[in-house]
């Protein structure tokens, strides 16, 4: 039998624990927590803000340390690597999506999303193609040439999802990616989330208090006080579309 | 590669417009200033550079041209006899007090005594022919244009030097001297002016022509340390100007005033340039923290900033060129004496985009609060 939870998780935290100092006061955000979150999936973590959702997603994408337990995420443990280490495992690994698109003024949407993929030693014409089936997956090919200024607001989303979808990334952030948004854009982002994990069996694990995401996930976690709640499965687990362990 | 420093600073050429005003301002004034020392302190030599001799030969330890002393004529004999030397001029250089027809007062004069025959050594390069054997005229004497009004007197006009009624024949260009005001006139008239009895009408220095000028270093050894006809020394002509120029520019606390400038206008470019090319960053943090969390480093991204800052200074010295050149035209026109040759015009943009770099470095600092894991909060 060949049951996806007998797979390796392509993300796993063991017993994290995470405080921030704020002048003399410690909060401690997260506190011996432990998750798994498997590949091909729309994973959601919600709860109200200040739960440490975004402090976990920050954890589990290897953007901030540890302060004990383990992280492992595609089976590297990211809690042994050094700064450059991270950098260059977010480069080969991994993709964001942030609630504020932040995509330069300056670049067409071609240009925001082929950037970092310069820097991943593709060649020009390469980095060229690959951006342009990013943006063509997200429904943009005709919008290639225009600059933020001249998107909406799900269109500038959806470049910036181009732009971490590019990298063909095996994990993919989000946070927030849908509260900028009106009902109908921020359905369309949530579309294909959804659809980057089916097809690209892309581990997609998203940050949202956003109720309309709820829905759409195949496992929601729900988070309260640096805990989780509840941890429901809303579709059945996907075959995994050549994700092995 | 996509040229985002370039296209940034394209698109947001109003934020980064102060930089490249502080840099071009910071680049001009270095540049004009350098322009104006050269130009003023260079005029202490004009006597050396505005002539055609090779080489200078006068009182030992003389520290610039205008401090000569009188040597012994003689010398002429001691230079003729070696064979690479094909001529030698005596040049005549002495204080004087000039009045003029109206009512200037006193005003300090050079007096230059010189040969003149049309193929003379001395001012060949200032004086054209014609100009020059005006002086055969006893009492003759030729004033630059730019001194004519301060000398309250016009061509054909007359006035005392030492008491002595001298007559303006002409008028030059490019022999303002520092100082005072330089006055021309033939070794004969010179020794008219000249009434300090010591001097019995003896040369203050005696300048040669060479065969080949190009031995000028190896001719100028060979004379030296003969003290048979009397104390001299021998300097090649280029060796000399840059004794004189470097006496007024450190010797007399001048140059030290100008380094200092140029040192506050360096600190003040870099300041107003590092300050806004910080803003420039700190505005686009938000986009370099993404890259930084799609896995591009902190080196790459600070490599955008540099590249950012040499761009502000390569345009903002495109602007400063452009008004350069204006300015320095403007001020040849005006006869205000300006100078500037090519090492230290490429010292300035060296110093130019030095400063960009010292302004890019110091806004790269600024990165080093891209922190992505900010942006989820």
């Amino acid at each position: 039998m060949n049951a996806p939870t007998a797979t390796l998780p392509a993300l796993r935290a063991e017993a994290i624990a995470k405080a921030f100092a704020s002048g003399a006061t410690r909060t401690q955000v997260l506190d011996g927590l432990s998750l798994s979150i498997h590949a091909g999936e729309l994973t959601l973590i919600s709860g109200p803000s200040g739960c440490g959702k975004s402090t976990l997603l920050a954890i589990l994408s290897g953007l901030q340390p540890v302060d004990a337990g383990r992280v492992f995420a595609l089976g590297t443990e990211l809690s042994g690597l050094d700064g450059a280490a991270l950098e260059h495992f977010r480069l080969q690994h991994t993709g964001f999506v942030f609630q504020g698109f932040n995509l330069f003024p300056a670049l067409t949407a071609l240009e925001q999303v082929e950037l970092p993929l310069d820097y991943l030693g593709l060649s020009r014409r390469q980095a060229r193609e690959q951006a342009e089936r990013s943006l063509e997956e997200v429904g943009l090919s005709h919008r290639m040439k225009l600059k933020p200024a001249e998107l909406s607001g799900g269109e500038k989303q959806r470049v910036a999802i181009a732009r971490a979808l590019a990298k063909q990334p095996q994990l993919l952030f989000a946070d927030e990616p849908t509260s900028a948004l009106d009902a109908s854009n921020g359905q369309m982002i949530i579309d294909i989330l959804h659809r980057i994990a089916h097809d690209h069996g892309t581990t997609v694990l998203c940050v949202s208090h956003d109720p309309r995401l709820i829905g759409h996930a195949d496992r929601v976690l729900a988070m309260e006080d640096g805990r989780i709640l509840s941890d429901r499965r809303l579709s059945p687990p996907h075959a995994l579309h050549g994700v092995g362990p | 590669m996509v040229a985002l420093a370039r296209k940034t600073l394209l698109h947001e050429w109003r934020r980064f417009l102060p930089a490249m005003l502080a840099v071009g301002f910071a680049g001009l004034l270095q540049l004009l200033q350098a322009a104006l020392v050269l130009g003023i302190f260079g005029s202490a030599s004009v006597y050396i550079t505005g002539s055609n001799g090779d080489l200078w030969v006068g009182y030992p330890g003389t520290q610039s041209v205008n401090l000569g002393r009188a040597i012994d004529p003689n010398i002429q004999a001691r230079l003729l006899m070696d064979p690479a030397v094909t001529r030698v001029e005596p040049f005549i250089w002495l204080d004087a007090d000039w009045r003029g027809a109206t009512d200037t007062g006193g005003e300090s004069v050079f007096v230059s005594g010189i040969d003149p025959r049309p193929d003379g050594l001395l001012f060949a390069r200032a004086l054209s022919p014609t100009l020059r054997a005006r002086l055969y005229e006893p009492d003759a004497v030729i004033v630059d244009r730019a001194d004519i009004d301060k000398l309250g007197v016009a061509i054909g006009g007359t006035a005392a030097i030492n008491g002595h009624t001298v007559r303006v024949v002409g008028v030059s260009s490019g022999l303002r001297a520092l100082g005072g005001v330089n006055v021309l006139s033939s070794l004969a008239t010179a020794r008219e002016l000249d009434t300090d009895p010591g001097d019995n009408g003896q040369p203050t220095y005696l300048v040669a022509g060479l065969r080949d000028p190009a031995q000028a270093g190896a001719v100028a050894r060979r004379l030296r340390g003969d003290g048979a006809f009397g104390p001299y020394q021998v300097w090649t002509a280029q060796a000399f100007a840059r004794r004189s120029v470097l006496y007024w520019m450190f010797d007399t606390g001048a140059g030290a005033g100008v380094l200092f400038l140029a040192g506050i206008v360096f600190l003040v470019g870099a300041v107003i340039t590092s300050q806004t090319l910080v803003a420039a960053v700190a505005g686009s943090m938000r986009e370099y923290a993404t890259l930084n969390a799609l896995g591009v480093g902190v080196g790459a991204l600070r490599w955008v900033v540099l590249e950012q800052a040499l761009w502000v200074g390569a345009l903002g010295l495109a602007g400063a060129t452009v008004l350069g050149a204006a300015l320095l035209a403007l001020a040849r026109e005006q006869d205000v004496p300006v100078v500037l040759n090519l090492p230290v015009t490429l010292a300035c943009v060296v110093l130019a985009l030095g400063l960009a770099a010292v302004s890019g470095l110091a806004a790269i600092r600024s990165l080093r609060r891209t922190d992505p894991a900010s942006l989820l909060r």
